[in-house]
C-alpha cells in the first residue's frame, strides 16, 4: 500500500470520532432534554384545574438581608476582604506562607514578584462580588498584555495560573487579543462588550460561577458555566467553559473538587477591594 | 491512485471539518498531545472586537448602550396594553400603579437582554399574601417576574416577590421592608420555537434582587398562568409590560440593553 493510500482511511477514522464525541457530548444531551420538557400548547385538563393546584408553600426560601447598597455583602456572605487584612488567603505556591501583598488605606495590592495569592477557604458553585482598580501606566512603554495585568481564578487548581482565569487587565486603553482582554474567560470567550473603566477608577465583577462535576472515573459529568457583568453590563452569558485556562494550548478538564478563589500576581500593581462571596449550596 | 487518494481525503476531511462545525464543543478530559508543539498565538483571537460600553458612573445607573424605559419624566416609551396611552402616575420621578389603569407595555419589542428596574411596595403595609404591593414584570409580555411585598409575608413560595410566578421560587428571600426601594437585574434569553412551534431551546432568566442571586439561568416552562400548567406558545420579540394588580407599587430607573 501505498503512503498515499493510507490518508482517505485516517480521514474516515476522524470523520467517525467526531461522530462518536458528537453522541457523547453533555451540550448535546442537555439540550434533547431541554427540548422534550417543554410543553407547547394547552395541556389536557387544563381547563378544570384549580389556582391552588400550581401554589407550593415548601421549601421557604432562607431569608438574607442585602447589603445597604448592592455592592455591600449581604447578611449570607462571607466577606474575604473587608479593608483590613488578607487573614482569609495564602500565598498559592506554599499554603502554609501568609499572602504578602501589600494593604493599605482598606484596599490591598500585588506585590510584584510575590506570586498568586489564594483563599483558606474552598468553594464550588457560588456568587462573587470583586471590586479592581487598574493602575495609571506609561503606555508608551507598557501595552496590550502588559498593562495592568492580573487575573480572577475562580477555581485554583493548584501553584500558579492553574485554574480558570477570569481575566483583570487595562482594556480601556490597551489593544490585545479579544479573549485576552478584561472581562474574557482567558484564551476562550472574549466579553460580550468592552465595559471598562479608565485607570485609577474602581470597577467591579460580579459573578455566578458553577464549578464542573465529574464522574467517579474522572470523566467529566458537567462543564463549568459563568455569568458575569463588569461595572453592572453583562459580559459573559452563561459562558460554558471548555477546560482549564491555558495559555499555551487547547484547554482540557482534569477532575477537582471545591477549590480556592486565586488572584494573580502578574507584576502590575493592580488593587483590589471589597470581595465577598455566597457560597449557592443545592 | 495518489491524485484520487487526494481527492478523496479532501473531501472526507471537508465532510468531517463540516460535522465538527455542527456538532456541540467535545470537553476533553486529559491534555492534548498537540498542545506540547502548540505556540501561544494559536489560541489567541483578534475580531470580532467586542464594542465598547460606557457604564453607568454609579451602581445601577444606566450603561452608554441602554434604553431607557422610564427617566422620571414621562411615560413616552409605554402604552396600556390595551391600546392608547399608559395611564399611570408620574411623581417626584416615580411611576405608580393606577389602580384599574391595566397593564401598561412598552412601545417597542425586545428578545434577548438585560433589564434593570427598581420597585417600591407600599409603606405601611396593608393585606395579607397576595393582597400586599402586588404587581409584576412580565418578560415578552409572557413571563411573569413577580413584585410582591415579601417581606414578613407568608404567601406560596412559587408566588413571592422574585418568584417566575407560579413555576420557580426564588433561591433566597432577599427583600427590603415595605417603603424601602428595591432592584431587580434581569438577564434573560427569549425561548427559540421550530418552525411547527416546538420549543428548539426555552427562555432562560438570571435574577439579582438587591445584588443577590435569586434566579440562577432558570429554564422557564411557559407562559405565566395563574390556573393551569404553564406552556409555551411560539412568538418572537415582544413588549416588556408592567402589571396593575390593584396596589400602587411604585417603580424608578427603568433601563433595558437588548443583547
Amino acid at each position: 500500500m501505498k503512503r498515499a493510500a493510507y490518508l482517505p482511511l485516517i480521514a474516515l477514522v476522524t470523520f467517525s470520532a467526531c461522530q462518536n464525541q458528537a453522541n457523547n457530548s453533555t451540550t448535546q444531551t442537555q439540550s434533547k432534554k431541554d427540548t422534550n420538557q417543554f410543553q407547547v400548547g394547552i395541556p389536557p385538563g387544563n381547563d378544570t384545574m384549580k389556582h391552588e393546584q400550581t401554589e407550593f408553600y415548601t421549601p421557604v426560601p432562607a431569608v438574607v438581608t442585602p447589603g445597604k447598597t448592592n455592592s455591600e455583602p449581604p447578611s449570607d456572605a462571607v466577606v474575604l476582604f473587608d479593608g483590613k487584612d488578607l487573614s482569609n488567603w495564602v500565598e498559592a505556591n506554599d499554603t502554609t506562607k501568609p499572602a504578602g501583598w501589600t494593604v493599605s488605606n482598606g484596599t490591598f495590592t500585588v506585590k510584584p514578584g510575590t506570586g498568586n495569592i489564594q483563599t483558606k477557604q474552598r468553594f464550588e458553585d457560588y456568587q462573587l462580588h470583586l471590586e479592581w482598580r487598574e493602575p495609571v501606566e506609561d503606555t508608551t512603554k507598557h501595552k496590550g498584555q502588559d498593562y495592568g495585568n492580573s487575573g480572577l481564578f475562580l477555581a485554583s487548581l493548584g501553584k500558579g495560573d492553574a485554574g480558570y482565569e477570569l481575566q483583570i487587565l487595562d482594556s480601556y486603553h490597551g489593544e490585545t487579543y479579544s479573549n485576552g482582554q478584561a472581562g474574557s474567560i482567558y484564551k476562550q470567550f472574549p466579553p460580550l462588550v468592552n465595559a471598562c473603566r479608565p485607570p485609577a477608577e474602581w470597577q467591579t465583577y460580579d459573578v455566578v460561577w458553577h464549578a464542573p462535576r465529574f464522574n467517579a472515573d474522572s470523566s467529566l459529568k458537567s462543564p463549568a458555566s459563568i455569568t458575569a457583568f463588569q461595572n453592572g453590563v453583562l459580559i459573559q452569558d452563561h459562558s460554558v467553559l471548555k477546560g482549564v485556562t491555558l495559555y499555551i494550548g487547547h484547554p482540557y478538564y482534569l477532575k477537582h473538587g471545591p477549590s480556592p478563589i486565586k488572584l494573580q500576581d502578574h507584576h502590575h500593581l493592580v488593587s483590589y477591594r471589597n470581595i465577598w462571596v455566597r457560597p449557592l449550596d443545592k | 491512485m495518489r491524485k484520487t487518494s487526494c481527492l478523496l481525503f479532501s473531501a472526507l476531511m471537508f465532510l468531517s471539518m463540516k460535522l465538527m462545525a455542527q456538532t456541540p464543543f467535545h470537553y476533553l478530559s486529559s491534555e492534548p498531545a498537540q498542545n506540547k508543539t502548540m505556540k501561544s498565538e494559536q489560541t489567541a483571537t483578534y475580531a470580532p472586537v467586542p464594542k465598547v460600553v460606557t457604564p453607568g458612573k454609579t451602581p445601577g445607573a444606566a450603561p452608554s448602550d441602554a434604553i431607557i424605559l422610564f427617566d422620571g419624566h414621562n411615560l413616552d416609551k409605554w402604552v396600556s396594553d390595551k391600546g392608547g396611552p399608559a395611564g399611570w402616575t408620574v411623581s417626584d420621578g416615580v411611576l405608580t400603579v393606577k389602580a384599574g389603569a391595566g397593564t401598561i407595555q412598552t412601545k417597542q419589542s425586545f428578545g434577548d437582554c438585560q433589564l434593570h428596574i427598581e420597585w417600591r411596595t407600599p409603606s405601611p403595609a396593608h393585606g395579607e399574601g397576595q393582597e400586599r404591593g402586588n404587581s409584576g414584570i412580565f418578560l415578552q409580555s409572557q413571563y411573569e417576574l413577580q413584585v410582591l411585598d415579601s417581606y414578613q409575608n407568608k404567601t406560596y413560595v412559587n408566588g413571592q416577590a422574585g418568584s417566575i410566578y407560579k413555576d420557580s421560587a426564588p433561591m433566597v428571600n432577599v427583600c427590603r421592608p415595605p417603603g424601602d426601594w428595591q432592584s431587580f437585574d434581569v438577564f434573560y434569553t427569549a425561548p427559540v420555537f421550530n418552525e411547527d412551534g416546538s420549543v428548539k431551546s426555552p427562555a432562560y432568566e438570571t435574577v439579582l434582587q438587591n445584588g443577590v442571586l435569586i434566579q440562577n439561568h432558570v429554564a422557564i416552562k411557559g407562559k405565566t398562568l395563574n390556573t393551569g400548567i404553564h406552556y409555551y406558545a411560539k412568538h418572537g420579540p415582544l413588549p416588556l409590560a408592567l402589571q396593575d394588580h390593584g396596589f400602587p407599587v411604585s417603580f424608578r430607573n427603568i433601563w433595558i440593553r437588548s443583547l
